[in-house]
């Protein structure tokens, strides 16, 4: 498996705290094999779930990935052929473009949205309980749901189309045209995430003791400078939290444009996940659908090890 | 190309005594075959949901319980744009049904695959395949025929045809029946009688060609094709011909036929509802198959619709399309199963005017044309005319990808404006690739 | 946001009025500009909510009409009615709503505990796991699907409620989530109670559980849409109707005849009320949350 022990652990008992004094030291040693018994234990049902029907199935998908492997026939060993070949594929090379595009543009938006959002209802506010629930509500929506209700708002002379003439605009094709049919899918991923991860962020929020922005208030900061030296750095978990999960969410869409378009037009919706669907059991190639999805996995184990390696350094010691 | 055409010369007389020995031969089947076993067997049938179909079948698992008491018969019913993946892990997974449902363009690949069991001859009480072949229409079996021996039995092999909107017709001062369009350049030139624009939105299409899968893109696109004298694939199923002279005029007229009648940005039909936009009257005109007609009634438009022949570019030589479902046996389960799920095959399909009253299916037998049911069939008449021009779907091991490659091309030329030809050259290089895998 | 407010605001306050009036004017301004803010927000997030609630009481002569009806007339309760008689929707409601709150619950305890252990206790390869439980998002379940219904299928729980739940019953979003979470945990809270003799489950039960309580209700809520939303994977290993969910019911629904689209906006009407029923429910446990945070230091 393509992980290895995160480096920033390694510095951590240097930096840990050393509040115990050092008489208490020998006790505190037993203690503390003890607590990680007990941490240990506690972490176990989640291994074991995890290791049986995440790992297992995972390792095989890796293992299907060097094969040639139809579904019906035993997998056959072929080595790297599948990434050879996928590397030079245009059809392959365009649907990461096209899951590129998504998930930059449906990612970058979402985080001072949902932030934004979050800090406004962090305060005090008239109907605020109100505002927050209908806020939050796309978050509920059911995806089959939310497909079909999209795609029925979406159409030529729907709903979203009327509003637009409201403001002078004409109707855009949305899904039926390859060059907004994209836009219309990033338009709703946006719309279902950013209360999502306001959630997340006001929790994170109210996370934060209140006498910290007391104790600003009284040093005469405004709103600004509380946001960016008390705000932001003790929201910092909460962040990485928020822009890991959102491209990973972003990454694996699939059951929108799957309702919603099926790929089309002209392939200009055909995500990474939907091509990989369709080669595994349209063309029923699953060697060649594995070895897409382990592309997939590199590209975002990458990236999210990045992301949690730049927003743990030195703060763990809490 | 396989074609099956139904002799219009054969008398009715003729043709309802063969009926009557088809399922004369069916009842006489229904007396246990030798092979037939004596325990208890439970076999699994799934099948795509569609509201008629559905029940129907649940109708015939009740009637076969009291001719085969030792048999249990579990349905499962799934979604039209599920059961293809349901039944590809299925497969994979040694799970799948006894019997299974498919679109007919998918059964070279299971053939291919190998998870297909042959049609028992002695169940059916036949002595050879041709046998067989002999009760169905000619070319009615050809889309489940491989290597000389039968694979699986369409329950459905429609037609096309193009079903029109009598209310649309009228209230452009036109006659569903003397104004119908005969031919493409007919389409093209009553595109702007019938189409509706308010501002800049198409609120009523005079016809369209179908957008919402690559599937029925290629479905329309083949007998266009094949209007113009080519083919997309050799008969082998090695060679793609999707960039040829012939393909290249079909696109054109297709993106023709489009700008005049049609709007491509505006379509509500899904692939488990291709009718959805006729049905809700934004569209004039429309080419499907007789199944549709118990939707259509059931919808806004009653009986206020008329059927005529599938538009062409010569009417002297037509060409059309079969649109089609077989059941199909699961090579992996055990001979007792197999047996007995031939035997359920055999059962359901005995009688074909009632697949037509029940579920507006037409199966490929020989003489239901001449049943009473199909007699008050509306439009029958015009549904054998085109089922008698008409082709399956190509057949190939990559029906997939091919029908992908196309699709795409048609909607780089619809929506993008890509040229016909260069848009096919790069379907042709896309399928040459998967070809010489 | 407030920033466009803010700056006018006190520019345009006269220089001599008591600083206490002039931040409270801008306060003023600010909480209104937040106000209008939502309030546009909030009508973008209900507009589907209400077309799709619209929708479903329009008649279908008044579906497609130009200009578009924005309230529905006549209404047409008749809908739901046919809706809920054409597939056996009261047992797909109970067989979601079992999978989903079973699942739910597993992963609120699973979660948290995992997530406990990931920030407040030392161990060896504590990084490590936390990576490979992160890693387990990873892939698409379209690939790891055959696999694991390989697995399922030796367990033989195809066509049931153990095939449905226990593959779900804790997933690394959780994980992930309280782990972040309880970063935030004071240290000393936990040192204290031990110092005060209280053992390690009392702990984690009595002080660390009650401080989570905003995160354990957006955890709730989401993993129950998750399991709500299940499609892919009940399509995969039921076959059994009386174990049918409820997403597989309306896509059956959906392909049964032509799309009745009153009916269908109903059903999806329908599909979508127990989510925001538990959103409302939650809903007082997240302001309880809040009022609680006082207590955090």
């Amino acid at each position: 498996m393509p992980v290895a022990p995160l480096p920033t652990q390694a510095p951590r008992p240097a930096t840990a705290p050393a509040a115990p004094s050092a008489g208490r030291r020998r006790l505190r040693l037993s203690l503390s094999a003890k607590q990680a018994a007990f941490g240990i234990a506690i972490l176990l049902p989640t291994l074991a779930v995890l290791a049986i029907f995440r790992f297992l199935p995972m390792i095989e998908a890796f293992y299907l990935s060097l094969t040639a492997y139809d579904l019906v026939h035993p997998p056959k060993f072929v080595g790297l052929a599948n990434f050879v070949s996928l590397a030079q594929d245009p059809l392959f090379l365009k649907s990461a473009r096209v899951s590129l595009t998504y998930v930059l543009f449906s990612v970058v938006p979402v985080l001072p949205l949902s932030l934004g959002l979050a800090v406004l209802f962090n305060r005090s506010l008239f109907i605020k309980n109100v505002l927050r629930s209908a806020v939050f509500m796309p978050v509920v929506m059911p995806a089959v749901v939310m497909a079909v209700v999209w795609t029925f708002m979406y159409q030529q002379d729907g709903v979203i189309n009327t509003l637009l003439g409201w403001l002078g605009i004409d109707p855009i094709p949305w899904l039926r045209s390859s060059s907004s049919a994209l836009w219309a899918v990033i338009l709703i991923g946006i719309w279902r995430a950013t209360p999502y991860y306001m959630v997340i962020f006001l929790a994170g929020l109210q996370a934060i003791p209140a006498d910290y922005y007391d104790a600003a208030e009284i040093d005469g900061a405004g709103d600004w400078a509380k946001f960016w030296h008390i705000t932001l750095p003790l929201l910092k978990p909460t962040t990485l939290l928020v822009i890991v999960m959102n491209v990973i969410v972003a990454m694996k869409v699939f059951a929108v444009p799957l309702i919603m378009t099926g790929g089309g037009p002209a392939d200009s919706t055909r995500v990474l996940p939907l091509f990989i669907y369709q080669t595994a059991f349209e063309f029923f190639d699953m060697g060649r659908a594995a070895a897409m999805s382990v592309f997939l996995f590199v590209g975002v184990m990458l990236f999210s090890f990045i992301q949690v390696r730049m927003f743990t350094r030195g703060d763990e010691q809490r | 190309m396989n074609h099956w055409k139904i002799s219009r010369t054969v008398s009715s007389l003729v043709a309802a005594a063969m009926l009557t020995l088809f399922t004369g031969g069916a009842a006489t089947a229904a007396d246990t075959p030798a092979n037939f076993p004596k325990g208890n067997v439970t076999i699994e049938i799934w099948w795509h949901e569609y509201g008629p179909f559905t029940a129907y079948v649940k109708e015939l698992i009740q009637a076969y319980k009291s001719v085969r008491p030792n048999v249990t018969v579990n349905p499962v019913v799934t979604s039209s744009g599920d059961i293809n993946q349901k039944l590809t892990v299925a497969l994979a997974t040694g799970t799948g049904p006894d019997i299974m449902d498919q679109d007919a363009s998918f059964y070279e690949l299971y053939y291919a695959k190998g998870v297909l069991e042959p049609l028992n001859l002695e169940v059916f009480g036949a002595k050879s395949y041709d046998e067989v072949l002999a009760r169905y229409t000619p070319g009615g079996l050809a889309a489940g025929t491989f290597g000389g021996k039968i694979y699986a039995l369409p329950y459905q092999g429609n037609s096309m045809s193009l079903f029109l909107s009598n209310k649309a017709f009228e209230a452009a001062g036109l006659s569903p029946v003397k104004d119908a369009p005969r031919t493409w350049n007919d389409m093209i030139a009553l595109g702007p009688k019938l189409k509706k624009v308010q501002g800049n939105r198409t609120v009523q299409k005079a016809f369209d060609f179908p957008y919402h899968s690559p599937r029925w893109e290629m479905q329309m696109f083949q007998p266009l094709v094949e209007q113009f004298g080519g083919k997309l694939l050799s008969d082998d199923g090695k060679t793609a011909y999707l960039n040829s002279p012939e393909a290249v005029k079909a696109l054109t007229l297709w993106r023709d036929v489009t700008k005049a009648t049609g709007d491509p940005k505006t379509t509500m039909n899904t692939p488990s509802n291709p009718n959805q936009d006729f049905i809700d009257g934004r569209t004039a005109m429309w080419v499907t198959g007789p199944w549709a007609t118990s939707q259509i009634r059931q919808s806004q438009l009653k009986d206020g619709f008329t059927v005529v022949s599938y538009p062409q570019v010569d009417p002297a030589k037509p060409h059309t399309i079969v649109y089609g479902w077989m059941w199909g046996v699961n090579k992996a389960k055990p001979e007792a199963n197999k047996i007995v799920a031939w035997d359920f095959i055999r059962f359901m399909l005995s009688k074909p005017e009632e697949w037509l009253a029940k579920a507006a299916f037409v199966q490929p037998v020989k003489g239901v044309s001449e049943t009473p049911v199909a007699k008050s069939f509306p439009f029958f008449d015009v549904h054998m005319r085109d089922v008698a021009t008409a082709s399956w779907y190509i057949r190939s091991e990559f029906t997939n990808e091919i029908g992908q490659a196309v699709g795409r091309a048609i909607e780089r030329t619809v929506y993008d404006g890509v040229d016909p030809k260069a848009s096919l050259d790069q379907a042709q290089a896309e399928i040459d690739k998967v070809l010489k895998k | 946001m407030s920033p466009g407010a803010a700056p006018t605001a006190s520019r345009r306050v006269p220089a001599p009025p008591p600083r206490g009036w002039a931040r409270r004017a801008k306060r003023h301004r600010t909480v209104i500009a937040a106000f209008c803010t939502l309030v546009g927000v909030a009508c973008i997030t209900l507009l589907p909510f209400y077309w799709m609630f619209s929708s479903s009481l329009r008649t279908m002569e008044n579906m497609f009409s130009i200009p578009i009806q924005w309230i529905p007339d006549p209404l047409n309760w008749q809908s739901y009615v046919l809706a809920w008689q054409a597939q056996d929707f009261t047992r797909y409601f109970l067989n979601s709503g079992f999978v989903a709150v079973a699942i739910t619950l597993s992963n609120l305890l699973l979660c948290s505990l995992a997530g406990y252990s990931l920030t407040k206790f030392h161990f060896r390869g504590r990084g490590l796991m936390f990576i490979l439980i992160l890693s387990t998002m990873m892939l698409p379940l379209e690939v790891t699907m055959v696999p694991l219904f390989l697995i399922i299928k030796q367990l033989d729980w195809a066509n049931s409620y153990q095939g449905l739940i226990v593959p779900f019953l804790v997933d690394g979003f959780g994980v992930f989530l309280m782990r972040q979470y309880m970063l935030s945990i004071p240290k000393d809270l936990i040192d204290s109670a031990r110092i005060d003799g209280a053992s390690e489950l009392r702990i984690f039960w009595m002080i660390v559980l009650p401080l989570c309580k905003p995160a354990l209700v957006a955890l709730a809520v989401f993993t129950f849409r998750e399991a709500w939303d299940m499609y892919i994977w009940p399509l995969i290993i039921i076959t059994k109707d009386s174990l049918r969910t409820l997403p597989l019911g309306i896509s059956l629904f959906m392909s049964s005849y032509g799309t009745s689209w009153d009916q269908l906006m109903a059903i999806a009407v329908l599909g979508t009320l127990p989510m925001i029923l538990l959103f409302f429910f939650l809903q007082r446990a997240f302001i309880q949350g809040i009022a609680a945070t006082g207590l955090k230091e």
